[in-house]
């Protein structure tokens, strides 16, 4: 049984190292589009495997089917992001990503792509470079175009016990755009993560 | 052991199956690997310190410098996959043999070089997912074979009756919406039994592609041809009122009993019995448009065969 439960410092530490983190996220979106970008304040929850659907749900607000990309990252501690969009914002994100209008799916699936990359890697760098990682990250891939939530995660091909949920969602200026990012940890990463908190707590 | 780490990083980046090559922030080109030298035909001192756009003015230009951008800002790491830009240069494949058409198919992963916080170069690396990209295109055009066969009748070629049940589904519920009237005609070959018993199975399964061949040419622009069961057909004509149905009807009994069916020395003179049904008021599901239809066909029968026959005529 891995040990897995935050202390109240490091919950706190964690809170604030996501909160920095969107901020210099944030900030680092506007410059590469030009727009203002408005993140929500991230939301951290320590989940067992079958409370994931539930606690989904909970986060985020679509009604429609939705479009999502995921991808790995790597460095001493793992995990996976996804990328949520909501179906109409689709046409959207094509003009503030890709610049233009998505011609048709092969396109949007692109503009997918590059929008999920962009906003995982501005969101998880500026999270982890507090904790002294550098990530690597693989290539994003479609979860689904368009597809009710529920079958985005599903907790029975899932293998972990235990896993750190963190969640954000994005606006963008002048544009009816909404995407959610949540990201897993599980397991091990758990415990190098709260290893890598209290390094930091004790650089203070 | 420094130098023989050193010797073991060239030797990668130079022998390895990638194409591996940096821009710096003005998109100079910073390095330019074997792989990329082979398939570009453009050596490391023609390109190493030139510009990017100049020495390749075919790259797709805004795209490109948008993925670099998100990389030097970001600091980030960025992505291209086959599936949805094909390639970022134009190589030509290594399988001029057994290859198909076209370049390279390449997965392309762009990563920062970040020197005191900064990103000062980004480094592309160029898988060659040719091979790959032919294989799923294969699984894909099987997979869409496989699914067009689900939907046939292996004998005839024309649809099975598990499609046309389908289909008949939908265009009854299209007409309970409501929709345009919906006609159906069933029939059957007349003694059917008679001709594999005095011709051998080879001669019937003859006379069943030869109907599938003959029916159609007779058939309005918009209608649905099954082969629904042994030796009986199904025709699904949407539009169509009884009256109209029972005109097409008549030309498919003709188109099969006007002829001979021969094949070598087997000449045979076939008729067939049909039954007309169309939507009607009463209908609440397209099973009890089946089975009008197939009740007529069998008055067809007892009254004679080579017939048409409908059992609520003037009535639409």
């Amino acid at each position: 049984m891995l040990d897995c439960e935050f202390t109240e410092e490091q919950r706190d530490a964690l809170q604030e190292v996501a909160n920095v983190g969107m901020g210099h996220a944030g900030a680092r979106l506007a410059q590469l589009l030009s727009a203002f970008v408005a993140l929500s304040v991230p939301r951290i929850r320590l989940i067992q495997r079958a409370e994931l659907p539930a606690a989904l749900d909970e986060m985020m607000s679509f009604a429609d089917n939705v479009t999502a990309v995921r991808q790995g990252f790597k460095s001493d501690i793992n995990g996976e992001a996804v990328v949520i969009f909501d179906g109409e914002g689709m046409r959207e994100i094509a003009i503030a990503f890709g610049g233009e209008e998505a011609q048709d799916e092969h396109d949007e699936t692109e503009v997918a792509y590059e929008a999920a990359n962009i906003l995982i890697g501005a969101c998880l760098a500026s999270v982890f470079e507090q904790l002294n990682c550098t990530l690597t990250y693989s290539a994003p891939r479609l979860i689904g175009r368009n597809i009710p939530l529920a079958v985005v995660v599903q907790p029975d091909t899932l293998h972990w016990g235990a896993a750190l949920l963190l969640e954000v969602n994005f606006a963008l200026e002048n544009r009816n755009f909404r995407a959610h990012l949540i990201t897993l940890t599980a397991d091990e990463s758990i415990a190098r993560l709260r290893h890598a908190l209290d390094e930091l707590l004790a650089d203070i | 052991m420094k130098d023989l780490s050193r010797a073991l990083s060239e030797l990668v980046v130079e022998r390895v199956g990638f194409g591996i090559f940096a821009i710096d922030r003005d998109f100079n080109i910073l390095m330019w690997n074997r792989f990329m030298q082979d398939y570009s035909g453009r050596s490391t001192d023609e390109v190493v310190g030139r510009n990017l756009w100049e020495s390749f003015p075919e790259l797709p230009r805004g795209w490109l410098k948008r993925k670099f951008d998100s990389v030097f800002v970001l600091g980030n790491y960025a992505f291209s996959s086959w599936e949805q830009r094909p390639f970022l240069f134009k190589f030509h494949h290594d399988r001029p043999l057994s290859g198909s058409n076209g370049y390279m198919q390449q997965d392309c992963t762009f990563m920062p070089l970040v020197e005191d916080g900064k990103v000062v170069a980004v480094c592309v690396t160029l898988a060659d997912v040719t091979e790959f990209s032919i294989l799923q295109r294969e699984r894909e055009a099987a997979l869409t074979l496989v699914r067009a066969n689900a939907d046939r009748d292996g004998l005839t070629g024309i649809f099975n009756r598990r499609y046309f049940e389908e289909e008949m589904r939908l265009a009854f519920e299209n007409w309970l919406k409501p929709g345009p009237t919906l006609s159906l005609l069933m029939f059957d070959i007349d003694h059917f039994k008679r001709v594999n018993d005095e011709h051998g199975h080879l001669a019937g399964d003859m006379v069943l592609r030869e109907i599938a061949a003959r029916v159609p040419e007779v058939l309005p622009g918009e209608h649905m041809f099954a082969r629904y069961g042994g030796e009986e057909f199904a025709v699904m004509l949407p539009g169509l009122g009884l009256n109209d149905a029972i005109v097409v009807a008549e030309n498919v009994r003709r188109a099969i009993a006007e002829d001979q069916i021969e094949n070598g020395e087997i000449r045979l003179w076939i008729t067939a019995s049909l039954g007309v049904s169309a939507t009607r008021e009463a209908f609440t599901s397209y099973e009890m448009l089946i089975n009008e239809a197939d009740a007529a066909l069998y008055a067809a029968k007892r009254q004679g065969r080579n017939q048409v026959a409908a059992l609520h005529v003037g009535s639409v």
